[in-house]
């Protein structure tokens, strides 16, 4: 299968297959997508070369490669408590619909005892600490961090470490500590003020911005070139939401995501009307993003980078996130879900980290999920790079894990195709200049 | 005319796990295998351009 689109004056062939990109005139664009277009001996010799190689009209992998049984990663609720109340907050502001509570030490030992055990031969494996706010738990998580590395030292197996947080808590100690043990650091930040005050707010009702702002990019410039993201939600209430990407890399953030909120309040949720207004601010994103790029303050935005070269393998694209498998969350108190979208979900109880899996029959329904059970998906070009969406958006808003979620999927098609006019357009910025 | 832009290189191993899991990355919500790097690709290449 190939993907022919145009992109402002450009043309475009993704072959599905073999992953290649290529970009062509308004001609071969058209003989491509179907239309009766006559091209000279030259022009067809060009394709059928492409095609000897397998990079036009590639043939698809259409079988699912034997999943390993191995856990490699968990999603570690340390504290099911926060420090704002966001109105969008998928996780009940923090609570999961529970009782507000932190993870105890004994609780997250077991947790890394559960990991290491069910890791086989896995040698490198990562632990989210996630909230709620992590960081109102912060002797915990950092005990964890020992514990882990002390354990896995023991087994010659490494592990690296994940702190997503909204920054309020920051300071010199959290600092120093995250830059010598998290692989990676989240920290949540929606954009311009008013953006962010208007929905992460504090549990008197006040906005976050001003508290965390100077925290966040004190971090961030302490942070030398180990990973961070600074990311934001969009809602509908800031469909112009390229300013936000904007006003962030102005901070001098330069690792930045914008994710749609998944949420069911009526005046943030993003519905199918809002469609095209977000699609053509991807577009405006892109094109702002390329400037600053060719006048050498480029960002990297987390949906425009698509590494077509050296991306994840055919078996990672088509068993996707690997939730509810090899990937697991741990609440505080020692329950196990398939992911933190699953969390506190009765029906999605698989066990606890004291006993390991109980319902077995979950694990197996997720380890047999792939691509290739999104039947929707068999026909889209996206699919060797969405996987076919996320499990836990697929459930809740199609209540079918293998249902794939179509507004997602409109907003993921378009930010493939401005990932991939972006990867032209910088080629041909750095041809231009060698 | 066409032109290749990217191709994927050849793998000599595949499915080692030994990527991060996708849901770590940057996101929580829209998490993306695509936007990832393969990072066995990554470590290679880069010992290959030293």
């Amino acid at each position: 299968m190939i993907h022919v689109f145009n992109y402002r004056d450009k043309h475009f062939v993704y072959d599905v297959g073999s992953g290649s990109l290529h970009e062509c005139d308004e001609k071969t664009a058209r003989y491509l997508s179907g239309e009766k277009v006559s091209l000279s001996k030259e022009e067809l010799l060009e394709l059928e070369t492409l095609q000897e190689e397998g990079l036009l009209y590639g043939k698809e992998a259409d079988v699912c490669p034997p999943k390993s049984d191995k856990v490699k990663a968990l999603c570690l609720h340390i504290s099911h408590d926060c420090n704002l109340r966001c109105k969008y907050c998928f996780a009940d502001e923090g609570a999961y619909h529970a009782t507000r509570e932190v993870m105890p030490l004994e609780t997250a030992k077991a947790a890394i005892d559960f990991l290491l055990r069910e890791s086989g031969d896995r040698t490198v494996l990562e632990v989210d600490f996630f909230g709620g706010e992590p960081l109102m738990n912060f002797d915990v998580l950092k005990k964890t961090v020992y514990y882990a590395k002390e354990e896995a030292a023991k087994r010659g197996k490494k592990f690296l470490f994940t702190t997503t947080t909204n920054g309020l808590l920051l300071d010199d100690e959290t600092i120093k500590f995250f830059n010598e043990e998290m692989e990676n650091v989240v920290l949540s930040l929606d954009g311009r003020e008013q953006v962010h005050d208007a929905v992460r707010k504090t549990p008197n009702g006040k906005g976050s911005y001003a508290a965390v702002i100077k925290k966040i990019k004190k971090f961030v410039k302490s942070r030398g070139d180990k990973h961070y993201y600074v990311r934001g939600t969009f809602t509908a209430k800031n469909l112009d939401f390229a300013d936000d990407v904007l006003f962030l890399a102005d901070q001098g953030f330069d690792s930045i995501s914008m994710e749609p909120v998944v949420t069911d309040i009526e005046e943030l949720k993003i519905k199918e009307e809002h469609l095209p207004a977000i699609e053509k601010e991807y577009e405006r994103l892109c094109e702002e993003y390329l400037k600053r790029y060719e006048r050498g303050e480029g960002f990297n935005f987390f949906h425009f980078n698509l590494d077509l070269e050296g991306g994840p393998c055919l078996e990672k694209r088509v068993s996707a996130c690997g939730a509810g498998n090899e990937y697991f969350s741990v609440v505080p108190n020692g329950d196990l879900y398939p992911c933190h979208q699953f969390a506190g979900e009765e029906r999605w109880k698989m066990g606890d980290v004291f006993h390991g899996i109980e319902k077995r029959e979950i694990r197996e329904e997720f380890a047999k999920n792939c691509l290739f059970t999104r039947k929707k998906c068999g026909d889209c070009f996206a699919k060797f790079i969405c996987s076919g969406g996320c499990s836990a958006n697929n459930f809740h808003f199609c209540g079918d894990l293998n249902e794939p979620y179509p507004l997602t999927c409109a907003m993921m098609k378009k930010r493939i195709e401005c990932a991939m006019y972006a990867l032209a357009q910088k080629r041909a910025f750095e041809e231009r200049n060698r | 005319m066409i032109k290749t832009i990217a191709k994927p290189v050849q793998r000599k191993i595949t499915g080692c796990g030994e990527c991060r899991s996708t849901c770590q990355s940057a996101c929580k919500t829209s998490c993306t295998v695509g936007n990832q790097s393969c990072e066995r690709v990554t470590r290679e290449s880069k010992i290959e351009r030293k």
